[in-house]
């Protein structure tokens, strides 16, 4: 079963097609990674899946729901989250202040409980706050709770991100190992090492996809890359969607 | 070169000094420091600020100076001082001559007062002047050099920024008080007693301290309120005083026999004025909140014009009273007896802030609170995490605009008159002002901010007329001086027992709590 | 409970779109109406709405230039520049002085040329003052604090402008000054041109202000498009770090836009001065407003948008109230809500933000 499925997406920016009718589909529980040189379109189809661009044409469906008419938010809400390429942290909120926003889309506290702490929303934010420590606990930042996110060192900010965009699954850390997860790296080992399937976009169009391996012999792949010059496989970009249902 | 530097240092603090006479600065010394001492004349308080900015231009100089050997330190100040004291005695020349020849030179430099002039010449014919006055500062430029030799710079200006911050640090880290906190109510502790203190407050105050404070309180309210909206919500609000009006001419209306003799009830009014005013506050929020942060600052400043030209212009004087504004607002009453003197309204006032304070710091620490901080921080992000970014920026103006509201009543009540003047942009700016200075989205910065902001002019009274000019310049010096604010928003340490199982860590929330 | 989620987002989603053109419909309804009311009880001349118009026009270049000293300053730091009409003020303050030299030496009325001569030293000595309190402004209260966060600096230029008012108001007094315009172009005199059988007067100073306006806004727009200076400051409104590793002083760029903008502050200011005649220490706060505002409605960042916006907000404010059928004092009050209703339609302003960068 499909948790995403992707249906002619496109989407231009004046004269420029970024991405051109890209039929796309990420099987349920299964690690896909998007790859191509850069300025092939991936970001801009990332974009498009979290809601933050609207594409032109096409359709894009996550478990049978549309996601073209929805706001960033409430795309969140159904269970997408993401990680940026260069760290987004709130950078003057403390690191369990940044996990504890991550669950907002779970928590129903609304202006009245707040200001009156009612027994419900105290029993809520307890919740909440411990499963920020455990979120905290599972990335390896137990500990570091009260520190600005901006004081922490590079490592522990990707980590602080990702325990960030886990903690607004709707479920339990331990019942996650349902993960559907999105991949755009531009480091090959990375790809070629945990992806069960790859999609190599040049230009907005798909031009192959496959399992690493099959990836790894395609010749157009190759004279996408190397053609132009094997530089953009350098860079250490990240990005990742994991969803879960 | 370095006499280069050292010259354009004596040049500029001339400049500042000659400044300072054409303000009147010097004769306002004179008069200060005369007064502190009794003395029957100004000119030692004219020339001690003469005098010391001389010296000051000596001392910057000297700084100037890469490698400070005896010859080098002096001559920079020498330099300076001559610099210095030409500057001024051309300046002094030439003024005397212009007044002696019989010139108007009052009519543009109003300050230049025959008895300014001879504070600064004793008397003495424009050249002797001049001479004197050039002799004087270079020595003053030579002393600030030999000053700088003489002391071992002090830090003075780590201290002012770090001080506060430092005293804070280190009565935290006080055994007793760690203990104390670690306490189950503590919190609760503390709030209590800062109650009871604040109880017998207006017992002791007189009349017009009782007024005084109550102003600082109102604007107190009134900080708190945009604290949300600019210290939490990162929305910057030019028109804040619009939401103040709002709840200020809904009590006047409410209750004065004036235009429409309705004469409510205060404590009904009340919350008519709050929720009347939040809702102004999401009126004015769905079209403009869509906009990036400077054009809603200067789409909500129109608002606050436009609020307050409305309640002066004629087309509303039947409802509003027009330039005259509404008289006799009716003041509080409880179980039949008037308490609407300045010395109740001080307990409504106080009652006031405990509560916007309260509703503050439970939103802030809430799910809510936490939305609108990382709307703050990167609004792309927040909707990313699931934030209808809309609508918390809507709360926000909304929550601010109730206590807005509530602020005006209260103000309105307690003149028992409003009317549009009460209402200028000055406020706004005022209130962003305090907001900043005191560290945005802190609480208890709210009053320290207030204190200054409102308590400052009153202190600078003495300064007379040169108030707002010391006001001004004070705020710059605040800004680049300790820009995070007097007392800068901490975070809830909410890891403590998270630290007490991790004992092999010592060091790991310790250290750095709010960033540089 | 994914389908609850989507329904709620379509449902908000369209009252979201239905809350513009609703916005739309009701204005153009209401200024219809209200143009209809008053045209068909033809209680203003075509003689007056002309007479309005040409005031509007005069003051709204007044309002461009001041907003083209905004729109650099915020085209490159970001930052509203709270004291920009203080620093018109004393521009005007200088001018003045200048001018009452020249007339108590007898020489403002000797001839033609000694007029001419007079009028040019004083907007010379205008500019010059303003563009120093521009750049010492710059060193003093905005420099130390280039990386702080963006409302420090803000409140810092409010403090800025208090002070400014306040050393205006000591050394001056709280006495309103008339400008003494040299008698060929005295406030009263200019052509005549005849609207409907009435006569409707031009002023020369109205004139002046309007050319020499659009002479700086062209000059200006030069000076950012065409050379190497104004290729620096684009590049700095860019991006501070690059232009910095490009070789361009990022400070010396910075002092530039403050005395540029200062220099037309000051000539705003003499303009003011000769036109509207009288000048006093409070007298650049509600100019400097408007000039904000104007900035915001043109575009910010945007020179050309910046005298498009400053005009249009000039003649609304002059020719609006009396097309509305509305009391004149609520000038300001139809100034800002056009505004509004331009930042809600298009919320980047009539001409967009670019700061001249990408597009050149």
């Amino acid at each position: 079963m499909n948790i995403l499925a992707a249906h002619k997406v496109t989407k231009r920016f004046g004269g420029l097609v970024a991405v051109d009718a890209l039929d796309f589909t990420i099987p349920q529980g299964s690690i896909v990674s998007l790859i191509g040189p850069n300025g092939a379109g991936k970001t801009t189809f990332f974009n498009c899946i979290t809601g933050f661009y609207r594409p032109e044409d096409g359709s894009l469906f996550f478990n049978d729901v549309s996601l073209t008419a929805l706001r960033p938010d409430q795309i969140t809400a159904m269970g997408i989250a993401r990680t940026y390429q260069n760290i987004r942290l709130f950078a003057n909120m403390t690191v369990m202040e940044n996990v504890l926003v991550g669950q907002h889309t779970r928590l129903k506290t609304g202006m009245l409980g707040a200001i009156l702490r009612s027994p419900r929303a105290r029993q809520e934010e307890a919740e909440a706050l411990e499963k920020a420590q455990e979120m905290l606990r599972f990335v390896g930042l137990a500990g570091r709770g009260d520190w600005m996110a901006k004081n922490l060192p590079y490592g522990d900010q990707r980590r602080l991100e990702i325990a960030r965009a886990l903690a607004s699954k709707p479920t339990r850390l331990r019942d996650a190992l349902g993960l559907t997860i999105l991949l755009i790296e531009h480091h090959m080992r990375v790809v070629m090492g945990i992806s069960d399937r790859v999609t190599v976009l040049d230009y907005g169009v798909q031009i192959a996809e496959g399992t690493p391996a099959e990836i790894q012999g395609n010749p157009r792949v190759i004279e996408a890359y190397l053609g132009r010059g094997a530089a953009s496989g350098l860079g250490q970009k990240t990005a990742v969607v994991a969803a879960a249902a | 070169m370095n006499v280069r530097l050292a010259s354009r240092e004596g040049l500029l603090t001339g400049f500042i000094n000659l400044c300072c006479i054409l303000l009147g600065l010097t004769g306002l010394a004179g008069t200060m420091v005369g007064g502190w001492f009794h003395l029957s004349s100004r000119q030692p308080g004219a020339w001690l600020l003469l005098l010391g900015i001389a010296v000051w231009g000596g001392v910057r100089a000297v700084r100037r100076v890469p490698d400070p050997s005896r010859n080098k330190t002096l001559i920079a100040g020498l330099v300076a001082g001559v610099m210095h004291g030409l500057t001024l005695a051309v300046s002094l020349w030439l003024i005397s001559t212009l007044l002696d020849a019989g010139a108007e030179v009052r009519k543009w430099l109003v300050q230049l007062t025959p008895e300014a002039i001879r504070l600064l010449t004793f008397g003495l014919s424009p050249v002797a002047a001049a001479a004197l006055m050039f002799v004087v500062m270079t020595t003053a430029g030579l002393v600030g050099a030999l000053w700088v030799r003489a002391s071992e710079r002090y830090p003075w200006q780590r201290t002012l920024s770090k001080g506060p911050t430092t005293v804070r640090t280190r009565f935290l880290a006080l055994p007793a008080v760690q203990n104390f906190m670690q306490r189950k109510h503590s919190q609760q502790i503390l709030w209590g007693g800062g109650l009871l203190i604040l109880l017998f407050f207006p017992f002791v105050l007189g009349q017009y301290w009782n007024y005084t404070l109550g102003t600082v309180g109102i604007y107190v309210i009134l900080g708190l309120g945009l604290n949300i909206v600019v210290g939490f919500a990162g929305l910057l609000d030019l028109g804040y005083v619009a939401f103040f009006a709002i709840g200020a001419y809904i009590v006047a209306i409410l209750t004065a026999p004036a235009p429409h003799g309705i004469m409510m009830n205060f404590w009904l009014v009340v919350p008519i004025g709050i929720v009347l005013a939040a809702l102004a506050g999401v009126l004015l929020g769905i079209p403009v909140l869509r906009m990036r942060g400077d054009y809603l600052a200067i789409v909500t400043l129109g608002f606050g014009e436009i609020i307050r030209i409305l309640s002066k212009s004629d087309a509303l004087t039947d409802f509003t009273g027009g330039p005259r504004g509404i008289r006799s607002v009716g003041g509080p009453g409880l179980f039949g007896f008037d308490v609407s003197s300045e010395f109740y309204f001080m307990y409504i006032i106080i009652l006031g802030i405990v509560l916007a304070a309260y509703v503050t710091l439970h939103l802030q620490q809430s799910r809510v609170g936490r939305a609108w901080m990382a709307m703050r921080e990167d609004e792309d992000v927040a909707q990313a995490v699931g934030i209808y970014t809309l609508q918390y920026k809507l709360l926000a103006f909304a929550t601010g605009a109730a206590l807005a509201g509530f602020s005006g009543v209260i103000f309105a009540s307690r003149n028992k008159f409003t009317g549009p003047e009460d209402f200028t942009l000055l406020v706004s700016i005022n209130v962003l002002c305090l907001v900043i200075i005191g560290g945005m989205g802190s609480i208890p910065g709210v009053v320290a901010g207030a204190l200054v902001l409102k308590g400052l002019p009153e202190i600078l009274r003495q300064l007379a007329d040169y108030r707002m000019l010391a006001f001004g310049a004070l705020l710059i010096l605040m800004m680049i001086v300790r820009p995070e604010g007097l007392w800068p928003s901490t975070r809830r340490q909410m890891e403590l027992h998270e630290r007490a199982e991790q004992s092999g860590e010592p060091d790991a929330g310790s250290s750095p709590e709010t960033g540089p | 409970m994914a389908t609850a989620v989507q329904t709620r987002a379509k449902r908000t989603f369209r009252i979201g779109r239905l809350i513009r053109p609703a916005i739309g419909v009701v204005v153009a309804v209401f200024v219809l109406w209200r143009l209809y009311t008053v045209l068909a009880s033809q209680s203003f001349g075509p003689d007056t709405w002309v007479r309005f118009a040409i005031s509007g026009l005069v003051l709204g270049s007044v309002y461009a230039v001041i907003a083209l000293g905004y729109t650099l300053i915020y085209g490159i730091l970001f930052m509203i520049n709270f004291a920009h009409g203080d620093v018109m003020m004393l521009g005007a303050f200088a001018g003045y002085f200048t001018l009452e030299a020249f007339n108590g030496a007898g020489f403002l009325n000797k001839n033609l040329p000694s007029a001419i001569i007079s009028v040019v030293v004083a907007f010379i000595v205008g500019m010059s003052v303003s563009l120093v309190i521009s750049i010492a402004l710059e060193r003093i209260a905005y420099r130390p604090l280039r990386t702080a966060p963006r409302l420090v600096p803000l409140i810092s230029a409010i403090g800025a402008s208090l002070f400014l008012e306040n050393v205006a108001q000591l050394t001056f007094g709280v006495a309103r000054h008339t400008y003494t315009n040299p008698e060929v172009i005295k406030r009263n005199i200019g052509w005549t041109l005849m609207v409907g059988g009435k006569e409707v007067l031009v002023a020369y100073t109205g004139v002046l202000t309007f050319v020499l306006s659009l002479l700086l806004m062209i000059g200006l727009y030069i000076l950012v498009q065409r050379t190497k200076m104004g290729k620096a400051m684009r590049a700095v409104a860019e991006d501070k770090d690059t232009a910095a590793l490009m070789g361009i002083d990022v400070d010396g760029v910075i002092a530039n836009t403050f005395a540029i903008s200062g220099a037309l502050a000051g000539a705003a200011g003499v303009m003011w001065g000769l036109h509207m005649g009288v000048i006093y220490h409070y007298v650049g706060f509600i100019p400097g407003i408007k000039a904000f505002t104007a900035a915001v409605l043109g575009g910010i960042g945007n020179v050309p948008g910046a005298m498009l916006g400053g005009l249009v907000l000039g003649i609304v404010e002059a020719v609006a109230p009396a097309a509305l059928g509305m009391p004149f004092q609520l000038k300001d009050v139809l100034a800002f809500s056009i505004l509004v209703l331009v930042l809600i339609f298009r919320p980047t302003g009539i001409l967009g933000e670019v700061l001249s960068g990408k597009k050149a």
